[in-house]
């Protein structure tokens, strides 16, 4: 059974903390206003358990857009960052601002959906690629509607795949608008990233 | 009043496109914008129509942002090039050093493309 050491549980929410601190303010200078973001919640669960645990953080939206991105690298996961489908124009408005007509702002509402997740995901993922002090590639960005089941199976592995879910709710203060950003790695990536949070740890006590 | 220029956007992204031509054009408004969806592209235009500054993604399909930055500086090694990208690793800044070309991270915003024009301004 993996398990993380209590020093290692809390590297791993700092360092994921610091990443989170540079996505809010990415997606601050996106929309333009203040981002609240949570502290990372660690769980292992398995993939219908952690949808479960999302539905469960947005029970009034039936459906939810989804851009995920592979990482592979010091440590493989798949990032998605998830909002309420019916919020997404309006983000996308915030975004581009009042000068585009609505009609061309629906056309491109899935791309725009894309490159936000990218800015967002990458400005997180690349932050702890900095901590770690290596590389990770992402792949370019999917987008997904549908329910948090959905779109986790769509990103990932099989329903019953044990993972370590990492989650992080954010709120858009002015217009109130929720969501959240997960990271899911399976086993494999679990021990890579073990791997990396000590080399930190180390690092951080002058031993490396 | 600063002479006209064009700059050349390479971005896979439409919506990036469009706002990074806002900005400039709000900026400069008798300033030429053309785009490129992918690095690809970004050769051909640049070929048919040396831009004054060339703004690139990283992440695209196909040849990717660094690829084809590194042809470009090969084949136009007195154009400025900026990377414009999401991936703010250290490893990219690093590739974008050694390339000899510019780093600005996104999001898009008017203060961060008012500052990779000001480069041409003084032009």
């Amino acid at each position: 059974m993996f398990a993380l050491s209590e020093l290692e549980n809390d590297a791993l929410i700092e360092i994921f903390n610091i990443g989170v601190g540079q996505a809010a303010a990415s997606m601050s200078a996106i929309v333009n206003e203040a981002v609240r973001m949570s502290v990372p919640s660690v769980s292992f669960i398995n993939r219908t358990e952690a949808a479960r645990l999302l539905d469960g953080k947005s029970p009034e939206a039936e459906n939810i857009c989804g851009v995920s991105q592979h990482y592979e690298g010091a440590f493989a996961t798949e990032a998605i960052l998830m909002f309420p489908e019916d919020k997404s124009l309006e983000i996308v408005r915030l975004m581009v601002g009042e000068s585009v007509p609505l009609k061309e702002l629906t056309e491109m509402e899935q791309e725009a959906m894309c490159e936000i997740g990218n800015i967002i995901l990458n400005s997180c993922v690349g932050t702890l690629a900095n901590i770690f002090q290596r590389e990770l590639h992402g792949s370019l960005p999917q987008y997904h509607i549908g329910t948090s089941d959905e779109i986790l199976i769509a990103s990932g592995s099989l329903p019953d795949t044990v993972v370590l879910m990492l989650h992080i709710d954010f709120l858009l203060e002015k217009h109130q608008i929720h969501g959240y950003v997960a990271f899911v790695l399976d086993v494999s990536a679990l021990h890579d990233l073990k791997e990396q949070i000590n080399l930190y740890i180390a690092r951080a006590m002058g031993q490396a | 009043m600063t002479p006209t220029k064009t700059v050349l956007i390479v971005d896979d992204s439409r919506v990036s496109r469009l706002m990074a031509r806002q900005y400039i054009t709000g900026l400069h408004a008798d300033w030429i914008v053309e785009e490129a969806g992918t690095g690809e592209e970004s050769l051909l235009k640049a070929r048919a129509v040396p831009p004054d500054l060339i703004l690139m993604d990283v992440n695209m399909p196909g040849m990717g942002g660094i690829a084809a930055a590194e042809l470009l500086r090969q084949q136009f090694p007195t154009i400025p090039i900026s990377l414009l990208t999401a991936n703010v690793q250290t490893a990219t800044r690093e590739r974008a050093t050694q390339l000899g070309i510019g780093f600005m991270e996104k999001p898009i915003t008017e203060a961060r493309i008012a500052q990779l024009l000001a480069t041409l301004e003084a032009v």
